[in-house]
């Protein structure tokens, strides 16, 4: 017995609606920050398990490029984190509900 | 085998996930995320998909989650302080429609006939870097340029997010590969808020036109 793409796209979609709970429930801005790096693997997983059973490369390029975004989101990210932190002594989301430095 | 190695590292990322969302300190939460991240490459590996498990190694337990965690280490952050929960009543509420949602998905997972696909097996090449580059710099060449755009955009922002502005007083001149110190520099004395600008080559110089020469070389003496 093979495993099958519906147990990949089954494990996808469990770690995503962890990593959806994880962005509701946190309130440390870098715990919301890893939740959503969360959100973008169970993606991928979800690509990579299509283009395995489909024998298609474009799924694993996609990949690649979703990787690239989510790296260039971490640099913008954290530097958009270590700005509300200078300006607030906090990293609780809810201290920087005004978008207002 | 390949239904164990699932099982192993399915159950693994699952854990690592839960695990993260649970924990309090930041910094278990990144090393958690570390070990999702690895059981999803192991995961890749079996789905013959050996470049993007090595990418998802180097650049996502590697250089992402090493900036994450420098950026906990750098702002010193604390545990996240327990609140008391607001909105008691709609614990049940929302414990009920989880249940409605997961029996949904389980009614559409057992009853929905299965899609027959097989699975790629060893003898696949369409995960190795020798097939996934000349695609990459072909047909999609173009996400590809773009990515890179996106990248330097990135650096650019990162930069321009984390630098400290607003030095400079209104109205000053910036002189390539000068320098601009305040006035308390070469004279302890000075008002911090004195802002009166001179051109110089060197701080004695400076202290000279500003008319603090003694103060300096009682530096230069020390």
């Amino acid at each position: 017995m093979e495993p099958q793409l519906s147990w990949y796209l089954a494990l996808s979609a469990v770690l995503f609606t962890i990593g959806v709970t994880g962005v509701i429930v946190k309130r440390n801005i870098i715990s919301m920050f890893m939740c959503i790096e969360l959100m973008l693997n169970a993606v991928n997983l979800t690509f990579v398990a299509f283009a395995s059973f489909f024998q298609d490369v474009t799924g694993q390029l996609f990949v690649f490029i979703v990787m690239t975004v989510a790296a260039a989101e971490a640099a913008v990210g954290l530097g958009i984190i270590i700005a509300i932190f200078r300006n607030r002594e906090s990293l609780d989301v809810d201290e920087a509900s005004i978008l207002k430095l | 085998m390949l239904v164990l190695l699932f099982i192993l590292f399915g159950a693994l990322a699952v854990g690592c996930a839960l695990a993260m969302v649970a924990q309090r300190n930041p910094l278990y939460s990144a090393i958690s995320l570390i070990g999702v991240f690895i059981s999803l490459a192991c995961l890749y590996v079996t789905l013959a998909a050996p470049f993007i498990a090595a990418v998802q190694v180097i650049v996502y337990a590697g250089a992402i989650m090493v900036l994450v965690v420098f950026v906990i280490m750098l702002l010193n952050v604390e545990q996240e302080e327990r609140r008391r929960t607001r909105l008691k009543f709609l614990v049940p509420t929302a414990i009920a429609l989880a249940a409605v949602l997961i029996a949904e998905v389980a009614f559409i997972l057992v009853s929905v006939q299965e899609f027959r696909v097989s699975p790629s097996g060893a003898t696949s090449d369409i995960g190795l870097t020798q097939s996934i580059g000349p695609a990459l710099f072909t047909k999609y060449l173009l996400p590809f340029e773009i990515t890179s755009i996106l990248l330097l955009m990135a650096i650019v922002g990162a930069m321009t997010l984390a630098r400290r502005g607003g030095l400079l007083p209104a109205g000053a001149r910036v002189i390539p590969g000068a320098q601009q110190f305040p006035l308390s520099f070469v004279d302890p004395k000075a008002q911090p808020d004195d802002l009166t600008l001179v051109e110089a080559d060197s701080t004695e110089e400076a202290g000279r036109l500003l008319g603090v020469e003694k103060q300096s070389t009682d530096y230069a003496d020390k």
